[in-house]
């Protein structure tokens, strides 16, 4: 019996955490529900000890412990899965687990840890193969080689931070199962979420957190998924409101013709983009669903100019690009990357420097060459207003703003000046609900407005709420579907690779 | 024909062992070093070091293993400069391996200035007396096996200590959990991280490992091979050294078959430098025309045009030459 009593944590003046009491069952399957920013995080910081609280205490069976670091929980018997591994990729499943848990230094006992794993693997119905390289598996089974590596470690109460958001709807399909399987064996789990759909389907118990405060705690299925959803949110879901428009599509805008891309000088490879056909049309969401890594971010480098296209041939508004340096395209697109703080933003600069990364050269914000100052201010002040981008000001550097009002600074810069054509990769990764349906809004409002829009994600439920025709990316190939006459089923098996010619 | 009552053959397999041993024993060193995500460019100032420390403590003290001993503690230090700047101070690893190669050439001809005075105002010889040093060993029995012996059994004990060493980094990197943690230092630092492994201690041992090495394959070319010291007397092999590690693609068979291939071009153009004089053939005396350092300039053409076609698809450690923050 895990309980948690009136655990209270500020930081700064924020109160993260609000006198929180929670009680978990040995192998139960518990789930945390709330927004990005309610507490979850830092809750379950607390319990793996990284974090110290201000108030409150932990009782293990009773018993009061202080979890003073990491090493206190995992001898506790507390292990966590963070959403980013930590795992090396270049090493296998088994040395993996021998550098994190192994004690001796000089002797492996590679076969030992091999027939571990494998019994470990076995008993929860998992197939992990002890001898392959984890940079080769996929993220799916990367999640299981960290959950492993947590039980061998001698977890009894494994967290598993938002485990759902890396993983592909199948790949979440089998995750629930496994989870069940271990809270089977006594084991109890910890499940942070902002998925409603997920935590319903896994989970006996649920709490919701909501700024801090538990606005919830019992079992799963006492309330409504509404009434769930109400307290996370306090306000109705937004998702449901967002549609597919009424409006025709006007002309084509971007056409990608029978476009291939190879990785130069590895011709022994299978392109990383096969024969693409895709046009969109002034006034529509296009949606490209797909498991990450089947071409998605190359499609975007390739129409961007940032990849070389192998044969095949890309027009905007019928006129070829192939001619355009990127940093020439890059002015006739908007495009929120996928890579946010990589590709996105500058994040040292301030808010208003990243705000002004594409205008900058517009005659109203330079004077006599020079940036000028006050115009800039304005303009930033301006997006912060109508794109609701909280800061402690426009000059504080954006890397200190949370990733949801980062999101939305990229936005506001990039959908300023109702651009023609739009690109978006995974635009609401990592973002709670609030700040999704924002940026869901942003985009159907500048198809409104008659842009043509390119919504590359791997959340599928979002891109059907939104998309007016949806394409899967499967190994390099653009497959179409008939949407919404087919269901998200037959979609999701596409995106696996099974008969893609069923949908 | 016969050079010293060998045949040519035999005289160039052990001239091309010969010439591969200090690249093989500081190449193990910067190996394990660039495995953990530190690259130190600094490993020709490094052999630099070992080459005076080596000559100097064993002129001083008349013992040759006491010059390899000051050698591998130079090299050691040398290197722990370099850790603290790069691996605790988070310096830019290129910026100080380079800083590390200018300060080498100063302060080894610094200290090869205050050496010679220091023999002279004590009436000593300034060369090494002839027994302090090192001579090659041959095994018994083995170095007797027609080419072969003389290759493998007939070289100076460092060659043995590096093959020693290489079997025991192999086994090390691969079939322990030290060699897990290492692999894993260079490719996901934040893993080791996770398992309670300190990331720079770990590396700092690498560094200081690779150091030991790199002074070791100095004093070889001062106190084994040769019985002198030459200021930058290196002559670039340190980054050689580099380049092969890259050619073996950070795998020890690979850098071993590098530095013989280097080895092995690097004595033939030796040889041909010398016999094109000698020789009654008429291509050898055709040879005599072309300038010598046209030879000398062949391994280093040979070495970059390997480079250029084999490191292509080999990306090495993730985190090479990236500072570890934390």
């Amino acid at each position: 019996m895990l309980s948690i009593e009136n655990v209270s944590k500020a930081f700064g003046g924020v109160q993260a955490l609000n006198n929180v009491s929670l009680a978990v069952a040995p192998g139960s399957v518990q789930g945390i529900l709330g927004e990005n920013g309610a507490g979850k995080t830092t809750l379950m910081n607390i319990l793996f000890g990284l974090i110290r609280p201000d108030r409150g205490q932990i009782r293990l069976n009773g018993q009061a412990v202080v979890v003073r670091s990491p090493r206190v929980a995992q001898r506790l018997g507390i292990g966590m899965v963070h959403q980013h591994f930590k795992l090396s990729p270049a090493l296998s499943v088994t040395d993996n687990l021998a550098l994190a848990v192994g004690r001796n230094f000089v002797l492996l006992h590679r076969a030992a840890f091999r027939d571990r794993i494998a019994a470990l693997a076995r008993s929860l119905h998992w197939a992990v193969d002890p001898d392959s390289v984890v940079g080769q598996l996929n993220v799916g089974q990367q999640q299981r080689v960290e959950i492993i590596k947590a039980l061998l470690g001698g977890g009894k109460i494994l967290i598993l931070d938002e485990p759902t958001a890396v993983l592909t709807p199948q790949e979440v399909d089998e995750l629930i199962p496994a989870v069940r399987s271990l809270a089977r064996t006594g084991i109890t789990v910890i499940f942070i979420s902002h998925k409603l759909s997920e935590v319903n389907r896994m989970c006996d118990r649920i709490a919701v957190l909501r700024r801090g405060e538990l606005v919830f705690a019992g079992p799963m299925g006492e309330l409504s998924a509404e009434d769930i959803a109400q307290r996370m949110l306090g306000a109705p879901s937004a998702l449901s409101s967002l549609g597919a428009s009424s409006a025709s599509p006007g002309l084509v805008r971007l056409h990608l013709s029978r476009v291939c891309c190879t990785l130069p000088g590895t011709r022994k490879y299978k392109p990383l983009l096969n024969n693409i056909e895709l046009s969109v049309r002034a006034g529509e969401i296009v949606g490209i669903a797909g498991v990450e890594g089947n071409g998605q971010t190359t499609l975007i480098d390739v129409i961007m100019g940032s990849l070389p296209i192998s044969s095949g041939v890309i027009t905007l508004d019928g006129s070829d690009l192939s001619h355009l340096a990127n940093f020439r395209r890059a002015r006739q697109f908007a495009c929120i990357p996928e890579d946010r703080q990589g590709q996105g933003l500058v994040l040292s600069l301030s808010l208003t420097a990243n705000l002004m990364l594409r205008s900058y050269r517009n005659p109203e914000f330079t004077r006599l060459g020079l940036r000028h100052v006050t115009a800039w201010r304005a303009q930033a002040t301006k997006l912060v207003r109508s794109f609701d981008i909280r800061c402690a000001g426009v000059e504080v550097p954006i890397q200190f703003l949370s990733g949801g009002n980062q999101q939305k600074a990229l936005i506001a810069r990039e959908l300023y000046g109702n651009p023609p054509v739009i690109l978006a990769i995974n635009p609401t990764r990592g973002l709670d609900i609030g700040a999704t349906a924002f940026v869901l809004q942003q985009l159907t409002a500048a198809r409104q407005r008659g842009a043509a829009v390119l919504l590359i994600h791997s959340d599928l439920d979002e891109l059907l709420a939104i998309s007016d025709r949806v394409m899967v990316m499967y190994a390099g190939q653009l497959l179409p579907t008939k949407w919404p006459v087919v269901d998200r089923a037959a979609i999701g098996r596409m995106m696996m690779g099974i008969t893609p010619q069923a949908a | 024909m016969n050079i010293i009552g060998e045949s040519l053959g035999t005289f160039l397999a052990r001239q091309t062992v010969q010439a591969a041993t200090p690249l093989i024993m500081a190449g193990l060193g910067e190996l394990l070093a660039e495995v953990t995500g530190v690259i130190n460019i600094g490993i020709e100032g490094l052999m630099l070091m070992g080459c005076i420390a080596g000559y100097a403590a064993a002129g001083i003290s008349g013992s040759g293993g006491v010059g390899l001993g000051a050698a591998i503690l130079v090299g050691m230090g040398t290197a722990a400069v370099f850790a603290g700047v790069t691996v605790w101070a988070a310096a830019d690893q290129i910026v100080a391996g380079a800083a590390v190669n200018i300060l080498a050439v100063g302060a080894s001809g610094l200290a090869w200035f205050f050496y010679q005075n220091a023999r002279e105002a004590a009436h000593r010889s300034v060369s090494l007396g002839r027994h302090v040093g090192f001579q090659s060993e041959a095994i018994p029995g083995l170095s007797r096996i027609p080419f072969f012996g003389p290759m493998l059994f007939d070289q100076y004990m460092l060659f043995y200590a590096a093959i020693i060493l290489a079997v025991l980094i192999w086994l090390l990197l691969h079939h322990t959990r030290t060699g897990a943690i290492l692999r894993a230092l260079g490719d996901a630092p934040e893993a080791c991280q996770a398992a309670g492994i300190s990331v720079r201690t770990w590396r700092t041992g690498a560094v200081l490992f690779a150091g030991a090495c790199a002074g070791a394959a100095g004093a070889y070319l001062s106190i084994m091979r040769t019985h002198a010291f030459a200021s930058d007397m290196t002559g670039g092999q340190g980054f050689v050294v580099l380049s092969l590690v890259i050619f073996g693609r950070w795998t020890i068979p690979g850098l071993i078959a590098g530095c013989l291939l280097f080895g092995g071009i690097n004595s033939l153009q030796q040889t041909l430098q010398t016999t094109r004089y000698t020789s009654h053939s008429t291509l050898m005396h055709a040879l005599q025309y072309i300038p010598f350092e046209f030879f000398q300039m062949l391994p280093y053409v040979v070495a970059l045009l390997a480079l250029a076609t084999l490191s292509r698809s080999s990306p090495g450690p993730r985190y090479l030459g990236q500072a570890w923050r934390q």
